[in-house]
């Protein structure tokens, strides 16, 4: 499916249709004419601004130990955002560069630039871990292909395969000219027969899947779940205002809550927006008890898993039929295959059955979102030994695609978790999660 | 941070007489540390968890002392072998002179 943006007044229609109600839910044109500003309400860390230098020099601010560069050029999934993707090339290898296979298979290995290895298998102990997205390079050179199509197909493949998932390296500055030319010689030179595997789980076409970490509810298996009770506390204090959680939603939260973050995320009619029980907590705990609870806070995060266990082994019932939430869901639905940021790549691309779904990323095994992603979250990473939400997930998904990532409440990520969260419709939610 | 003392015992859910059974135990402490600056300490209130004792029907079959500080919330797991039915019982002891206990039955299936 295409991105279509429509004008104010064409939206309009649309959403007239929508009242009427059509058949199917969540298949109608994206309309972006209704979509209220939102003012974040996150840690700074997590607002997605920038700091200007002296020199004039943008750094973004992000998590400690994320890239601080600015991906301003590459479009985002901000509904502002109307830049189109970049337009498909025409590439012809420069002439007067002849290509080094040496230099070339340093370039296919080279972190800093794809890696090709991150998709590709090639042949090489050295080569750890290799993916499986993209086909197996391991006997290309055995095609006879010309190197003017290969220089293409590295250059903008959307020339020769229009839906495919790859980047166009060349058309985005990822890769110079020369350098594809490199890559073109050393992948003439992949010729078969291959050699045996002397470890199999270098190959990601033999490689085991990985196995979960066991009990996510088990307090001594998975630390979140301390966290969520330690928010019991916080649940009985009262704020600034004089007031408690406790003192309006009688009974303690696993009782006052039961059942209530099945319905999120949901459209807030109060602040006419689709909120996740994370974005609620920004407006509803200041608004009643004074005490802030920004986005991404561990306030916010140990709240949220509190009040999701009240409803954990109920099934999820998100709601999708109102004009709203199918508005929302189709502005959802539309950035999951809405191609943004350096690789212009989508959601997609990586997380649906008949792309990457299910294969191997480099090292990781990725996702089916039809499989549900969301009702796990906020979730305990055993790599990142924190809490994380499903709006850290996002960004962090986001920033390595080369794309400057939103507020974590941002209306958009809410629509796009909301979207996600009708393929989890139905199953018993399981909060914290515990995932690498 | 939860209640300060609160100890969770996991147990497999089917034991049989005569098993090798794995307990995993945790206890909520804050496990405050000497805090140094330049070499000297500047606050010595320090309170961890130092010792670690299991009994079993009353007869003790583990006593660990850690003798330093080793986690919030430290966790520990160890096996024993069941013979009788009967109660597991840990006890965390902690340098201001805590006690916290938990139990938890052993039944076979």
């Amino acid at each position: 499916m295409r991105f279509i943006r429509l004008s104010p007044m064409l939206g309009s229609v649309a959403l007239g249709a929508l009242a009427l109600g059509c058949a199917g839910a969540a298949t109608e044109v994206p309309d972006y004419g209704n979509v209220p500003k939102w003012t974040t309400r996150a840690i700074p860390e997590a607002r997605g601004e920038f700091r200007v230098g002296p020199d004039g020099k943008r750094a973004a601010i992000r998590y400690r130990g994320w890239t601080t560069r600015d991906f301003g050029a590459f479009r985002t999934y901000a509904y502002d955002d109307t830049r189109p993707e970049p337009p498909v090339q025409k590439a012809a290898p420069p002439p007067g560069v002849t290509g080094d296979p040496k230099k070339g298979r340093a370039l296919f290995m080279n972190r800093a630039k794809g890696p090709c290895t991150g998709c590709h298998l090639i042949p090489g102990d050295d080569v750890w871990p290799a993916g499986s997205v993209g086909p197996d390079q391991s006997t290309i050179g055995d095609r006879k292909l010309p190197d003017a199509y290969l220089y293409q197909l590295v250059y903008d493949p959307r020339l020769v395969f229009p839906n495919t998932s790859m980047p166009p390296w060349g058309t985005v500055g990822g890769l110079k000219p020369e350098e594809i030319v490199h890559l073109v010689a050393y992948l003439q030179t992949l010729k078969g027969p291959v050699p045996p595997e002397k470890d199999p789980h270098r190959n990601p076409f033999t490689r085991a899947k990985p196995v979960g970490f066991g009990d996510n509810l088990d307090p001594t298996n998975n630390p979140a779940v301390l966290r969520a009770e330690g928010a019991e506390a916080l649940w009985a204090a009262k704020g600034p205002a004089g007031k408690a959680c406790a003192d309006c939603h009688q009974g303690g939260a696993v009782k006052a809550m039961r059942g209530v973050a099945t319905r999120y995320p949901k459209f807030v009619k109060a602040y006419g927006r689709v909120m996740a029980i994370e974005d609620f907590l920004t407006v509803h705990g200041p608004e009643t008890t004074g005490r802030p609870f920004p986005a991404q806070s561990a306030d916010n995060l140990n709240m949220t898993m509190h009040v999701k266990m009240a409803s954990n082994g109920m099934p999820v019932a998100v709601e999708t039929t109102s004009p709203e939430a199918r508005a929302a869901l189709a502005r959802g639905k539309a950035s999951f295959y809405r191609r943004v940021g350096e690789r212009n790549h989508a959601c997609a691309d990586c997380h649906t059955p008949e792309k990457g779904a299910d294969k191997f990323l480099g090292g990781r095994l990725l996702g089916d979102a039809s499989e549900g992603f969301t009702k796990h979250f906020p979730l305990w990473r055993t790599s990142q030994s924190d809490v994380w939400d499903m709006r850290k997930r996002f960004q962090w998904c986001m920033t390595p695609l080369g794309m400057n990532m939103l507020p974590a409440d941002s209306i958009e990520y809410a629509e796009l978790e909301m979207y996600l969260t009708t393929f989890d419709k139905g199953k018993p939610l399981s909060v914290p999660g515990i995932r690498h | 941070m939860a209640e300060i003392g609160k100890v969770r015992i996991r147990v497999p859910s089917s034991i049989k007489q005569g098993d090798v059974v794995r307990v995993r135990a945790l206890v909520i402490h804050p496990m405050e540390i000497v805090q140094r600056r330049d070499g000297k300490p500047v606050d010595k209130n320090y309170h961890f968890i130092h010792k670690v004792v299991v009994t079993y029907n009353g007869r003790e079959i583990l006593a660990a002392e850690t003798t330093q500080s080793v986690s919030e919330n430290p966790f520990f797991a160890f096996t024993f072998r069941a013979t009788e039915p009967g109660t597991l019982k840990i006890a965390f002891l902690d340098t201001h002179g805590g006690k916290y206990e938990g139990t938890v039955d052993i039944k076979f299936s």
